[in-house]
């Protein structure tokens, strides 16, 4: 009976589910508030606290960012302690799905895959970076990350205005986009009040134009920038969900590779360490889909294997693929 | 001038160097599986009375594994593996190789060469050769002053690197134009998907059979294996598919009867190295006339041919040949890349799914690449306490007796191993 319901997991078809679950996490994020859900204001992915109406919870880095750029005096007193607080509901919401919150919940992640959808329906193929160029720009978003502690920090400091209060908002295309799913298109302009507000919100317009064009060409092209992600993964060892990968069974064959949004090497080149969860990964688990060899890769929750490639799981996915129309 | 008279086929070397072979292979062992009897006659057909197969569209002759046959199908061609097995045309070919040169390769060229081939394969409109070993490479030229149209399909000499990859990706884009210029005809992504769908069926039918082999006591012989994935070579392969698919069945039907195709205590082998070819099954016949089995392979004529599958993220032309690019590179364990890691760790796991006892390891005299590897897998292997047979060989019926002294000393050994690991 169990070997059965297993069974029917491992060969389901991921694609589907994956769509549904992030439409329903889609929903609950950006519409939640008007079913009066509200989630905190520690979540662990980018349900955008600029949707005031709708949002069903706030992403943890505006707070971090707000509770950052208080005094110094303050901080380093009793308001480090919500600091800390805020920091461990983030953690602990983080733990359970751990980069699934990508993969999965994320609505701007969710609007990347929906874009790449219209991509695809139109013809277009999609742009991939040269090794080189991934090499180099996986390190900008910890340098965003950096930037966006250090910056409310040097504020609170007195180094630098208060309109920088939160720097990554101001150039977040979540910030401008999420509000306008609920009709909200107030943050889809520039804020001359100051000449720092002017050139940050400036910037997140350029950000939300790039946005658009390279996630319409380029599969999760935001993810790869995302001090979210780099944040997550600071934190991401005691995750109870893992991606797994038994190097022993693996042919290198590059099929999880080829697959993989993200574009990361090692999930087909990595076989010594079977902790195969890198700083870029959304945990999609599109690789355990795609992966031919039984028990190579899997997706384990608290040690219990809850997704794993199998045989006879890619071989009908993939003819799936092959019956039917361009998806 | 006359020509002089040729003798009747069934005559003719050729002829009788195979017949002696599936005669070898049916009649010598008892408890051959019914659905066998359509490899048996395939085989005869096709070697011992030179009867040509129907063809659909152009013939593309192929001298290695890495020619993406999808591609082929696609333009509404038909793929026809050339690696050939015969003694008679390793002779033959002799006359362009040197002397300590592989013996497969000479006899393909030998057979490209001869006014009769065997299998009868009829008119090339291309030959496809992958830039695999040295030996292939400069064959190319040579099958080309045969008068064949010949497409040099570059093939990376390493396979790790990026750089690599995306070289293949572009081989395969120009071979895909390529074969459309050939054909007259226009790839399209129907007709690709269509392709890839009845290729993954072809593999799914392998991977079933093969899965099959793991089962102990065993079902199945490795003779009658290397026989249906030889078939591959150049059979109909939706008529291949449908008899591997009636095999898997009986096969099925055989374990759950508890059937056994062998002895209980038989030595597992796993087999690795130069392809056999028919009829050059003279190693994996001389294991199982001595009473081992093999249990599964590590080849370009069996296993690597077909195990590996591609994946598709979306079903675009364009997707759709680069996923065949990287298919048929990253996961290929040919000894002409610089590291073999990959091939390693692929014969571990097998010695492991498989519970194989020792590893038959043959090396075609003068295929360098094979024979320089030898060491790093022994070792491989040694450090995992599994027993490797070395054996560096060639199509000549000649070292008969000497390879079968050697192979019974071999599944002695492993007898003897077991025995003292149960006491």
């Amino acid at each position: 009976m169990l070997a059965n319901i297993r069974q029917r997991v491992y060969n389901a078809d991921l694609k589907r589910f994956r769509f549904w679950l992030q439409l329903g996490f889609f929903v609950l994020f950006v519409y939640g508030g008007y079913l009066a859900i509200n989630l905190g204001n520690s979540l662990p992915t980018f349900a955008c606290g600029f949707n005031d109406q709708g949002r069903g919870g706030v992403c943890y880095l505006l707070p971090l960012q707000h509770q950052l750029s208080g005094s110094w005096e303050r901080l380093f007193s009793w308001a480090g302690i919500a600091v800390l607080q805020g920091f461990l509901y983030f953690t602990l919401w983080f733990i359970v799905l751990n980069k699934a919150w990508c993969g999965y919940a994320c609505p701007l992640g969710t609007l990347q895959d929906w874009l790449s959808s219209l991509r695809r329906a139109l013809g277009i193929h999609f742009a991939r970076y040269s090794e080189r160029s991934f090499r180099t720009l996986t390190w900008v978003k910890y340098g965003l990350l950096a930037l966006t502690i250090l910056i409310p920090l040097a504020i609170g400091g007195g180094l630098l205005p208060h309109s920088m209060g939160t720097p990554f908002c101001d150039i977040c295309p979540g910030r401008m986009i999420i509000p306008l799913f609920t009709g909200d298109y107030s943050q889809f302009t520039i804020d001359f009040s100051s000449k720092t507000s002017m050139v940050l919100t400036g910037l997140g317009m350029l950000i939300t134009g790039l946005f658009f064009a390279g996630a319409f060409i380029k599969k999760r092209f935001f993810c790869f920038f995302c001090p979210m992600a780099a944040l997550h993964y600071l934190v991401s060892k005691p995750a109870f969900l893992k991606l797994k990968k038994d190097g022993s069974k693996c042919t290198r064959c590059g099929d999880c590779y080829r697959v993989c949004d993200m574009e990361i090497p090692e999930i087909a080149d990595q076989v010594d360490d079977p902790r195969i969860m890198k700083d870029d990964c959304i945990m999609c688990l599109k690789c355990v889909a795609a992966c031919p060899e039984e028990d190579a890769l899997k997706a384990t929750f608290v040690g219990i294997p809850i997704f794993k490639a199998t045989e006879e799981g890619f071989i009908k996915r993939m003819n799936k693929g092959a019956d039917s129309d361009p998806s | 001038m006359t020509r002089p008279e040729q003798p009747a086929f069934h005559q003719s070397r050729q002829a009788r160097e195979a017949e002696s072979v599936i005669d070898q292979i049916t009649d010598r062992f008892d408890d051959n599986p019914q659905s066998m009897a359509y490899f048996y006659d395939l085989f005869r057909s096709v070697y011992c009375r030179g009867e040509a197969l129907p063809r659909k569209g152009m013939q593309i002759g192929t001298t290695c594994i890495q020619a993406p046959e999808e591609l082929i199908y696609a333009v509404g061609a038909t793929p026809i593996r050339l690696c050939n097995g015969s003694y008679h045309y390793d002779q033959i070919g002799g006359d362009f190789m040197p002397a300590k040169s592989c013996s497969l390769v000479k006899a393909t060229l030998g057979m490209l060469n001869s006014e009769n081939p065997v299998p009868r394969i009829g008119e090339l409109d291309l030959v496809v050769n992958p830039t695999t070993c040295d030996q292939k490479k400069k064959a190319s030229a040579m099958i080309e002053g045969m008068g064949y149209q010949v497409h040099d399909l570059e093939l990376p000499s390493a396979k790790e690197s990026e750089e690599s990859r995306l070289y293949w990706q572009r081989t395969v884009r120009r071979f895909a134009v390529q074969l459309s210029k050939v054909t007259g005809k226009k790839m399209t992504r129907k007709a690709l998907k269509a392709a890839m769908a009845r290729t993954a069926r072809a593999q799914a039918a392998f991977r079933t059979l093969h899965n099959l082999r793991k089962s102990s006591p065993t079902l199945f012989l490795g003779k009658d294996a290397f026989l249906v994935t030889n078939a591959f070579f150049f059979d109909d392969i939706e008529r291949w598919t449908a008899a591997v698919e009636t095999l898997n069945a009986e096969l099925q039907q055989r374990q759950q009867e508890g059937f056994q195709a062998a002895q209980r205590k038989a030595p597992r082998i796993l087999f690795t190295g130069s392809p056999p070819i028919f009829p050059n099954l003279k190693l994996p016949l001389l294991i199982e006339e001595s009473g081992g089995v093999v249990v599964a392979d590590e080849t370009c004529s069996a296993n690597r041919m077909l195990y590996d599958m591609s994946a598709v993220d979306e079903w675009r032309l364009n997707d759709m040949v680069d996923a065949l690019a990287d298919r048929y590179l990253k996961p290929c364990t040919c000894p002409i890349f610089t590291r073999n890691d990959d091939r390693q760790r692929r014969l571990l796991e097998l010695a492991e799914g498989f519970a194989a006892d020792g590893v038959v390891y043959q090396a075609f005299s003068g295929c360098q690449v094979y024979e320089m590897e030898q060491r790093s897998i022994a070792d491989a292997l040694s450090a995992k306490n599994i027993p490797m047979l070395y054996v560096e060989t060639d199509y000549s019926p000649d070292d008969m007796g000497q390879l079968s002294t050697r192979i019974e000393a071999f599944l002695e050994s492993i007898k003897t191993r077991k025995r003292k690991k149960r006491s």
